[in-house]
């Protein structure tokens, strides 16, 4: 099969058809020389597949009666149905033709690849010329339409590259997406390198003509129980190897449809005279025609975090990365130092945790082997395909899935990026034949995970995740719940509840990327069921526990506030604060951080013997200058005596804030409960990060007449985890109800702040 | 020709499978279901709040059979089911009428 048979099939018919056409057109008309006979689409271009419909067009002058025109078109048609061959045919004079072809664009794009069979010349090159002629014209009414029916394509059939049983012909990636290419270049709006898809389109054909045989009826879905038919008959080693090409083939479309509305959307907006304003978002990166993309003459080669970074931003906003962007930035690669830098694990663990806006930044930076750059491990994953009833998508889209189910559930964990990272790469140790997909999987994913940056002891919890991770479903669905040693197992191998809720989540995230065939409510039902009784036996979730901070000498001063470290290094700014403590005085600090610009990063703070020592990690927000000592010292008097309006000013940095394109995000949770060990109560704050978080969240437990002992900040990505220990003005843990009311208190005061 | 019906506990499906492929069945039809019986549901508490969990995941097995071995294939899939404590769920026989293979058009007892 190839193209050579596809031409030949249609040459064959076009002779049949030509000499029949002429026959009946000399019994039947008047003027047998005024009309003639057309292919359009894929019969249009001279290639015919087993199973495709032969899409004739009639054309005629109008100079003949209906009755006749009628009888002529019976007569000529007639066979070809006896024949059971199946056929597409209209009848149309020239005007009528382009009035067709203005009102539906599926004519429109049919007629672009007009070709005469036979009859008269004249008349079907005029009709072919007005097609090209109104296609060229009317692009900027066209090309919108026919965006609308790829976008439909893809949200009814799916990408070609990651599914395991693609249609070749529908999904995005496929064969129609190269003919709307072919069409787009026909426009004249830009150009459009057909050839980068030209093996593409030699290979997707022939696979259809292989899984089609002889059997027109035949469906352009790939099934599993095919794919072993059609990978033997096309010389493949088996058919992994076959859908690893038909993968890399869709890629190659799908990235020049990409390049090629990235390239209109350009086009467009500089015909407008008004060049769109750029927005200056973060250190070397704009917001342009609604991109986030590298501002123009930064030096990428001096910033090799900038990659990751322009990908935390774009996800986090919910806007596309540029292809300008990528491309540069695969150009100019700088690598990243390992460990990474802990800025560098944030934008990535932002990145992840994004949601569904994840995956089409994943992929702008996969296209441009950025991915396989940074993380090499991936390479081996990129389009594996995977035997298997169960899953739907290739092993690396499978893992991005999982990532975006993960994200809803960060509130359900105490480390969002621990959880995010383990569900990115938890089928890592997949496509090594002889291994067992978990064990290798810890193998791998142990010194990926130090790479990355994390230590020790996260890299060994990421490790037992990625090898456990079907163990609460294996167990849940195989073992008796009632036995307390199916309890003991889980417990034995899955030590604290801060794991085993990591697993849960994990386990769930995997659950749902797999599909409704491997989880269902009744599946989930028994893991959560599992879960339960295992967190019971463990004795509960233990809380982050209280900072080891001492002041080292007596103070002098009300207040003292001093920056640590390097002054010059604004992505980590070390500051120590150590007051005589007072009602509101977190609060304000953490006020005074936020109209300073400063993100916290971290923060920890414990106030003994009435002195608060706080020691604060914080970066300046790129837009910024950087406050002396001397000014944050004085503003924070201010902030206590009341001079200063901190909520008003906080007020406005969230209304700005509030103004960018957000994505959407798992609502905030608050949770209470009484630590016996510090005698206190605890107040756990997991939510999105935005600017002021601590602030609302300090202010609002002071009012309650409730004195902040301590406090541990942490950003985890674009996560905040707040556990803060408060207790009664007369120093002793609130009531377990008064601890509630707290926690729905704060909860509300930031759903309604967002 | 009879449908046995079993509603079991989740486990226990992979020790019913063997049980039943060592008899001979070849070939039988498992879904989810959820249910409770004496067992009841049971009160659990989460986050500090009490909820009742009215219906227990079960797995459904159903196995037609020639209606002379009804009797001993229920009493396979009991033996290989049971834990002996509440909840192990039950087995029942129902008449069928008739049994056509889709493939071959096959009836009756050669369509089991």
């Amino acid at each position: 099969m190839g193209t050579r048979e596809r031409r030949d099939r249609s040459n064959k018919f076009d002779n049949d058809l030509r000499v029949s056409f002429l026959r009946f057109a000399t019994e039947h008309l008047v003027k047998p020389e005024a009309v003639s006979l057309t292919a359009v689409g894929g019969y249009g271009r001279g290639e015919l597949s087993p199973g495709s419909d032969l899409d004739l067009l009639i054309l005629h002058d109008g100079s003949e009666k209906p009755k006749i025109l009628a009888d002529f078109v019976n007569a000529f048609l007639y066979p070809l149905w006896n024949k059971k061959i199946a056929l597409d045919h209209s009848v149309r004079t020239r005007s009528e033709t382009r009035e067709m072809a203005q009102e539906d664009i599926r004519v429109a794009l049919g007629l672009l690849d007009l070709r005469i069979i036979a009859g008269s010349a004249d008349l079907a090159s005029a009709v072919g010329a007005d097609a090209i002629e109104n296609w060229r014209k009317d692009q900027s009414n066209h090309l919108p339409k026919l965006r609308k029916i790829i976008q439909d394509r893809e949200s009814r059939s799916g990408e070609l590259a990651f599914l395991l049983e693609p249609d070749l012909k529908e999904a995005r990636g496929g064969l129609r997406d190269i003919n709307s290419l072919r069409a787009i270049e026909m426009s004249g709006v830009v150009p459009v390198s057909l050839a980068r898809v030209a093996e593409s389109e030699a290979l997707l054909s022939n696979v259809r003509d292989v899984l089609h045989g002889e059997n027109s009826k035949s469906r352009d879905q790939l099934l599993l129980t095919e794919q072993d038919r059609v990978a033997a008959s096309m010389g493949f080693r088996d058919a992994d190897a076959l859908m690893l090409e038909v993968a890399k083939a869709a890629r190659a479309v799908d990235y020049l449809m990409d390049l090629t509305w990235h390239r209109i959307d350009s086009q467009v907006g500089r015909s407008w005279f008004k060049k769109n304003k750029q927005q200056n978002i973060d250190k070397g990166l704009v917001i342009l025609n609604s991109e986030v993309t590298i501002e123009e003459n930064y030096d990428i080669s001096e910033d090799s975090g900038i990659g990751l970074r322009a990908a935390a931003t774009a996800a986090q906003r919910g806007l596309p990365l540029s292809i300008d962007a990528c491309v540069a930035l695969a150009e100019k690669f700088s690598p990243l130092p390992e460990p990474w830098p802990k800025p560098v694990l944030d934008d990535l663990v932002s990145l992840i945790g994004a949601g569904a806006p994840m995956v089409r930044v994943f992929e702008a930076l996969d296209q441009d082997g950025l991915i396989e750059k940074w993380i090499p491990e991936w390479s081996h994953m990129r389009f594996l395909p995977q035997r298997n009833v169960l899953h739907r998508h290739t092993v690396d889209r499978h893992m991005l899935e999982t990532a975006v189910h993960a994200a809803a559930l960060t509130r359900t964990v105490k480390r969002a990026d621990i959880l995010l990272v383990s569900a990115l790469f938890h089928d890592i140790g997949k496509g090594f034949p002889d291994k067992d997909h978990s064990e290798y999987g810890e193998v791998l994913i142990l010194p990926l995970a130090k790479r990355l940056g994390f230590n020790e002891q996260d890299s060994q919890q990421i490790a037992l995740l990625v090898r456990e991770h079907l163990l609460l479903s294996a167990v849940a669905t195989r073992r008796d719940l009632d036995d307390p040693a199916t309890i003991a197992f889980v417990v034995e191998k899955i030590k604290d509840p801060e794991t085993l809720q990591l697993l849960h989540a994990l386990s769930i995230s995997d659950g749902e990327a797999t599909g409704k065939s491997g989880w269902s409510d009744w599946k989930a039902g028994l893991v959560s069921n599992l879960v339960a009784k295992c967190l019971t036996v463990m004795a509960g979730v233990k809380p982050v526990s209280q900072p080891d901070l001492l002041p080292i000498e007596p103070i002098s001063e009300e207040i003292s506030l001093r920056i640590l470290g390097d002054l010059t290094n604004r992505e980590e700014i070390e500051i120590e604060i150590v007051a005589k403590d007072q009602t509101g005085l977190l609060s304000a600090v953490a006020g005074i951080m936020t109209i300073s610009r400063f993100n916290v990063r971290s923060a920890k703070t414990r106030t003994t013997n009435e002195i608060a020592v706080m020691r604060w990690i914080v970066e300046l927000d790129t837009n910024a200058t950087m406050p002396t000592a001397e000014k944050l010292t004085d503003q924070l008097k201010k902030a206590l005596s009341g001079e200063l309006d901190l909520g008003r000013k906080i007020d406005e940095r969230i209304d700005n804030y509030r103004k960018y394109p957000g994505i959407p995000t798992p609502p905030p949770v608050v949770l209470a409960a009484n630590d016996l060990a510090t005698n206190a109560t605890i107040i756990e704050v997991r939510m999105h990060d935005r600017p002021g978080i601590l602030f609302s969240v300090a202010r609002a437990i002071s009012r309650f007449g409730v004195d902040i002992k301590s406090a541990i900040v942490s950003t985890l990505g674009a996560e905040a985890f707040d556990t803060l220990y408060v207790t009664d003005l007369s120093g002793q843990p609130l009531s377990g109800e008064r601890a509630q009311l707290l926690a729905s208190k704060v909860e509300n005061i930031l759903i309604t702040h967002l | 020709m009879k449908l046995i019906t079993a509603i079991i506990k989740p486990f226990k499906l992979e020790d019913v499978k063997e049980a039943l492929t060592a008899f001979g069945i070849t070939g039988m039809t498992v879904s989810e279901a959820s249910g409770f019986g004496r067992q009841g549901g049971h009160t659990e508490v989460y986050r500090g709040a009490e909820y009742t969990v009215d219906l227990i995941p079960k797995i459904r097995l159903e196995v037609l059979v020639d209606g002379k071995e009804a009797d001993k294939v229920i009493d396979v899939i009991v033996k290989a089911a049971s834990t002996g404590s509440i909840g192990d769920g039950k087995v029942w026989s129902s008449p069928v009428d008739n049994i056509v293979r889709v493939r071959t058009g096959e009836r009756g007892t050669d369509a089991i």
